[in-house]
């Protein structure tokens, strides 16, 4: 599957990998996040 | 309730409903009704996507849960980013390509008719059983607070939706769920922030935070790996990217949603923003429940959050014994409020140790309070026989009845018919859309003109309405008809999602393969249900990997017959 389908210009970033990383990354750092607070207060 | 209550909840209701059909009127093609002319852009196609998903009872038992549980529930959303990303890079361009109108239809591109027809009826028979129940269980609620019949309210709800679902079709739901989303949240928000308007003089939002960590409700991750504990981050990532890989990519209520998208862009960034957005919206809902919380630490909770329940309960045998609980609840909630005063100056000092001594108490006291609500629905139970005394339900709504102005209280009661009506719009459109295309147009009367099966596919929507309605309305008579329901949904997604992934995945597996390992993927489960205590849940991976699994077998097995015929 390529990262640009043909005809499609994805907004912003020009990569649809970035938007995925983005994602992921978003998620981590809320994992990363909630954890921190579970742990401040066990 | 006043004047003033109903004309805002009528008058958002009406204008969201008039705005939808209007705007939407007079589709005649099929790409126009079922897809929305592939016109919608990115935003609304994430808000769209996030509003099915959102049912009235997420918004009322959500904040509930909260309230008694913590916020551990936020957890099961954990694997949703990984299946949007997941999904975004094999089924969008997928279905996109194909230009179809439902999901299976590309399992009759990737197999044959006969799998694609298998999927749709799965289909059609989870979601026609959960359609009933997605307007059946807020018209209980909200029949309970507002004293209607049960029926009435199924029958406005199922009405209001179809006004706007048989004229304007896919279009319609997404345009209506973008201002039912906008109010959903401008209500849910409004809500939280009255609650913590209302803690006592000096209290900061980040010691609501500190407040409630320190009673034990921050318990956001739980990294033990447990089979039997339902939300740890384990079951979120892998229990949770199962379920939602099928939900989004296998069931038609949400494909439907970014199909709409006008290219392949547009439906990947849709689902890309629910992937970013969805869990941050999960934390706000589940705080406000926990400001609920704040909140009646310092001001007395209703005995039972079912304040009709108790009501009814107090005009029998029962009473006498209801009252000298709620006396000792009444004595209780005062040392508590003076606990938790404690608390928060020493949360304010920052003092350790009084911290420690101060959230001590105050579980112990939450132990003792625990003990006289359960006293109290046993009361009443034993009363009123078959009575439902589980009220998490009803703390949301019960706080916004009670403590909200008027006006807002109208607000929030179309927060929750829109969140009713915006999944219930998605599911019926997704019921007309599968009946019409995979299973009329392609088996029953495959050579009509386009406006022959737009017509069908309207008079199939009113069909799934009235069905839903009906079985919101015999759903009265059945006890435990939700949790019923769920299993129905556990007992064919596996499958389903099984078959999706046999296709987009496993270029070696060839239809019929597939096709019978479906059916008997099926059978094992239908087994599982009738004779065996494995969990409902788990049905969703053991039907995914019997079908995976079966497929090879069967595939492998039919090879080998062609080859020794081959080589004879």
């Amino acid at each position: 599957m390529s990262d640009v389908d043909a005809g499609e210009k994805p907004p912003v970033f020009s990569r649809w990998r970035s938007w995925y990383w983005l994602v992921m990354l978003v998620m981590a750092a809320q994992v990363i996040l909630y954890l921190f607070i579970t742990q401040s207060y066990s | 309730m006043n004047s003033v209550d109903w004309i805002v909840l009528f008058g958002t209701l009406l204008l969201i409903v008039s705005y939808g059909a209007w705007k939407t009127r007079g589709s005649q093609s099929m790409q126009s009704y079922l897809l929305g002319n592939n016109s919608l852009p990115w935003w609304s196609v994430g808000l769209s996507i996030m509003a099915t998903q959102a049912s009235a009872v997420t918004f009322l038992s959500t904040t509930g849960q909260a309230y008694e549980d913590g916020m551990r529930f936020l957890q099961f959303y954990f694997g949703l980013p990984l299946a949007m990303v997941i999904l975004s890079i094999t089924a969008v361009p997928l279905y996109h390509k194909l230009k179809v109108y439902t999901a299976y239809e590309y399992l009759e591109t990737r197999f044959d008719r006969k799998t694609r027809t298998l999927a749709a009826f799965y289909f059609l028979m989870l979601r026609g059983l959960s359609v009933g129940i997605t307007i059946y269980a807020p018209s209980l609620i909200l029949s309970t607070i507002l004293g209607w019949s049960i029926n009435l309210t199924t029958v406005l709800i199922g009405t209001m939706v179809l006004m706007y679902t048989v004229s304007g079709g896919s279009k319609a739901v997404s345009i209506t769920q973008k201002y039912q989303l906008t109010i959903i949240m401008a209500g849910m928000v409004t809500a939280g922030l009255i609650a913590f308007s209302k803690l006592p003089e000096g209290i900061t939002f980040g010691q609501t935070f500190a407040y409630a960590g320190e009673v034990g409700k921050l318990n956001l991750i739980n990294l033990s790996f447990n089979l039997s504990d339902r939300y740890n981050i384990w079951s979120g990532l892998i229990g949770g990217l199962f379920l939602f890989l099928s939900y989004f990519g296998a069931d038609q209520s949400q494909v439907g949603r970014y199909l709409g998208g006008s290219s392949v862009a547009e439906s990947r960034l849709g689902l890309l923003f629910n992937g970013l957005l969805k869990i941050p919206m999960q934390f706000i809902i589940l705080y406000i429940g926990i400001l609920i919380f704040v909140f009646y630490q310092f001001n007395q909770a209703p005995l039972l959050h079912n304040q009709a329940l108790l009501n009814k309960a107090m005009t029998t045998d029962a009473a006498p014994r209801i009252a000298e609980l709620s006396a000792q609840y009444d004595h209780v909630f005062q040392e508590r409020k003076a606990k938790a005063n404690e608390l928060v100056a020493a949360i304010q000092q920052n003092d350790r140790d009084k911290i420690e001594q101060s959230k001590g108490d105050i579980k112990a006291i939450q132990k003792a309070e625990s003990d006289l609500r359960t006293e109290t629905k046993a009361a009443i139970s034993s009363a009123i026989p078959g009575a439902n005394t589980l009220d998490k339900d009803y703390v949301f709504i019960n706080f916004v009845m009670t403590y909200l102005p008027h006006g807002l209280v109208g607000l929030l009661l179309a927060v929750v018919f829109s969140a009713a009506m915006s999944s219930t719009a998605s599911e019926l459109n997704a019921l007309a859309s599968t009946s019409a295309v995979d299973i009329y147009k392609r088996s029953i009367r495959p050579n009509e003109n386009e406006a022959h099966y737009v017509k069908a596919s309207r008079w199939l929507t009113v069909m799934w309405a009235i069905f839903g309605i009906l079985f919101a309305s015999l759903a009265n008579q059945a006890e435990n008809l939700i949790q019923y329901v769920n299993i129905v949904g556990s007992i064919f997604y596996g499958t389903i999602l099984g078959i999706f992934l046999c296709a987009f995945y496993l270029r070696y597996l060839q239809s019929t393969a597939v096709f019978i390992a479906a059916i008997v993927g099926e059978a094992i489960i239908v087994y599982l249900y009738y004779y065996t205590d494995v969990a409902f849940l788990l049905y969703n991976i053991i039907g995914c990997i019997a079908v995976i699994a079966l497929a090879f077998i069967i595939q492998v097995i039919f090879n080998q017959i062609r080859s020794e015929k081959s080589g004879a």
